[in-house]
């Protein structure tokens, strides 16, 4: 009895539960999401999946195989082998590793630079932010495949690679991301505590560092995530119509290039259709796990 | 409204500028004569070369030739294709109706499925339909358009026979006939719903919650307090408030178009503009390429200050910054 007694007085004496933090909220909501945790492992196994390729198979996916042309699935060949004798499936996580390198890296990159741009925008104002957003326009007035695809006319021969692709999709993509970024500075810097921060004499780069960016990160994530599904978009269109990742690395726009064929297109199925459906999945899952995140991050909604 | 519009006009004018330099820079750095096509690129006679470069004035300063080259474009002189060895713009007024009529019929079915869609969800809310609308659009939005277009091609021209997979038109229709036009939009109808789902998802979704929004407005309880149908309140006031946000995406509309074009008619084969961009870049065709590349950046400068100047017509707040 004693005992209990002295329990319940120490919990009355241990001090009041510390609230959560903003993020360990959202996590919380975002672990409740069903449909986004799905996706999140779904995305997770893919890319791991993908990363372990090497060691996941043993077929050669760069020789041409003349003796085992366009087979149709079976045990040997899980998904069957394309035109030129190669194992679909082998090469299906061998361009995932592509695709999905192509998307994390133009993502990264489209990121740093819009934020770069946006934030420094929006935190000074006046010529510096008519200048940044007029040249943000001028980039935004581009048609995205149109320059994609002239610059790599131009490029043809000269330098060729997933690099060069990686850079072009990236310099024609920020724009958005610059705008949204300072919209939200714009928002920010209007609070007592920047005014705190800056007459306690930190520096414009401290003040956009420590005190700007974290307090508008969740608008950066959410972005992040849905660039990553454009990009990945982006890639796979390109190298479908013949313009993005070099042909000889798989990729999995490369692979759904074969569908261009009317004879592969109707009649061989097994090429054209994982690729097609692992790219379908994988933007539907990132766009959950987006809408998961969006949610999470919003104050206002219940779930 | 009218000095806003101009202000957005004149506004574009510098934009329009800078574009033609970057145009003009990205064509010189092409291999070979990109800007005329007057150069026989198979005749490799340095000799020639040399000639025909002193005669269109490659030798000049290089604002120089940009001057040349930007009147000459204004006035219609787009050069000459390589490929085909007759004037770009003749090239490009051949296909240019095709991909008119493509465009619009993707911007029709956009409105029409939306308007229908959107209407409904936004009506009733949380029912299943709605559930099963924002479904679809959540498909549609993660689909892209070159999956979608090859799926439409297996499934539509080779399994159900119903639309055919390439081409403009049958071979063999006389010219203007109705059977013409028959067959025109029996061959445009497939690419143009494959254009045309790319942004239904977005317009479906704007209006259903733009829709329930207004629901929730005062002007609603007011038409429910004096006791009009709900009918009424939903076809008539509402409605009317939420249709107008639409229009602003036109503008948009154009720019999507131009990416979807390419994609879209490269896969069924569309002889439109999109098409012939890539054909272009294929057999080399700079004249070509480098025209459609100054047209596609037009327009979508167009798009954009079609949308800019909606954005104005439907929310006068806008007009005065």
């Amino acid at each position: 009895m004693e005992i209990v007694t002295q329990n319940n007085n120490n919990m009355l004496v241990t001090p009041p539960k510390k609230s959560l933090s903003p993020f360990a909220i959202a996590r919380k909501k975002f672990i409740k999401n069903k449909l986004a945790m799905i996706s999140l492992i779904f995305l997770m196994i893919v890319s791991i999946v993908s990363i372990l390729a090497p060691f996941i198979t043993t077929a050669d996916i760069t020789r041409i195989n003349i003796g085992q042309m366009s087979l149709e699935p079976s045990a040997e060949h899980w998904l069957g082998t394309d035109k030129a004798g190669r194992d679909v499936f082998t090469r299906l996580l061998y361009g995932g590793r592509i695709s999905l390198l192509v998307g994390v890296s133009c993502t990264l990159f489209v990121i740093a630079l819009g934020t770069l741009v946006g934030s420094i925008s929006g935190y000074f104002g006046g010529t510096v932010d008519s200048i940044f957003m007029r040249f943000t326009d001028f980039i935004l007035n581009f048609p995205f495949l149109v320059f994609v695809i002239v610059l790599n006319a131009i490029l043809y021969g000269k330098v060729n690679g997933l690099w060069v692709l990686i850079g072009t999709i990236s310099m024609l993509s920020w724009g958005g991301i610059a705008r949204i970024v300072r919209s939200k500075i714009l928002a920010e810097k209007e609070n007592e505590y920047i005014t705190a921060a800056i007459s306690i004499g930190c520096s414009p780069a401290k003040v956009i560092m420590k005190h700007l960016l974290p307090n508008i990160l969740s608008t950066i994530i959410v972005q992040a995530t849905i660039t990553f599904a454009t990009m990945i978009v982006a890639e796979t269109g390109l190298s479908f119509l013949g313009f993005g990742v070099p042909q000889e690395i798989p990729s999995w726009g490369n692979m759904l290039n074969s569908a261009n064929e009317p004879d592969v297109l109707q009649f061989k199925l097994w090429i054209w259709v994982p690729p097609a459906l692992i790219i379908t999945i994988t933007i539907l899952s990132i766009n959950f796990i987006g809408e998961g995140l969006k949610d999470a991050f919003n104050p206002k909604s219940k779930r | 409204m009218l000095k806003y519009a101009f202000r957005r006009i004149l506004g574009m004018i510098p934009m329009l500028l800078l574009t033609s330099i970057v145009v003009f820079s990205l064509a010189k750095l092409m291999p070979g004569d990109s800007l005329s096509g007057e150069i026989d690129p198979r005749n490799t006679n340095p000799e020639y070369i040399a000639d025909m470069r002193e005669k269109l004035g490659y030798n000049y300063p290089l604002p120089q030739q940009y001057f040349r080259w930007i009147s000459g474009f204004v006035e219609g002189d787009f050069g000459k294709s390589t490929r085909f060895k007759i004037q770009v713009s003749e090239v490009i007024g051949e296909r240019l109706p095709n991909t008119i009529l493509l465009g619009l019929s993707a911007i029709l079915i956009t409105y029409i499925l939306a308007f229908f869609m959107g209407s409904y969800a936004g009506r009733k809310p949380y029912t299943l339909m709605d559930n099963l609308i924002g479904g679809l659009n959540y498909i549609g939005l993660a689909i892209p358009s070159f999956i979608a277009g090859v799926f439409a091609i297996f499934f539509f021209s080779f399994k159900l026979g119903w639309f055919p997979s390439n081409g403009s038109v049958d071979i063999g229709v006389t010219d203007g006939t109705l059977e013409w036009w028959l067959s025109r939009f029996h061959h445009v109808f497939l690419p143009a719903v494959v254009l045309g789902l790319l942004s239904t998802a977005s317009y479906t979704q704007f209006l259903r919650n733009d829709i329930i929004e207004n629901s929730r407005k005062d002007y609603v309880r007011t038409a429910r307090s004096k006791g009009t149908p709900e009918r009424k309140i939903y076809h008539v006031h509402i409605l009317r408030n939420s249709i107008i946000p639409l229009i602003t995406f036109l503008g948009f509309d154009i720019v999507a178009i131009i990416s979807g074009a390419i994609i879209t008619e490269t896969i069924f084969t569309y002889p439109g503009l999109g098409q012939l961009f890539l054909q272009s870049v294929g057999t080399r065709d700079y004249p070509v390429l480098m025209t459609l590349t100054m047209l596609f950046s037009f327009l979508t400068l167009i798009g954009n200050l079609v949308a800019d100047v909606l954005y104005g017509v439907v929310d006068p707040r806008i007009r005065l910054d």
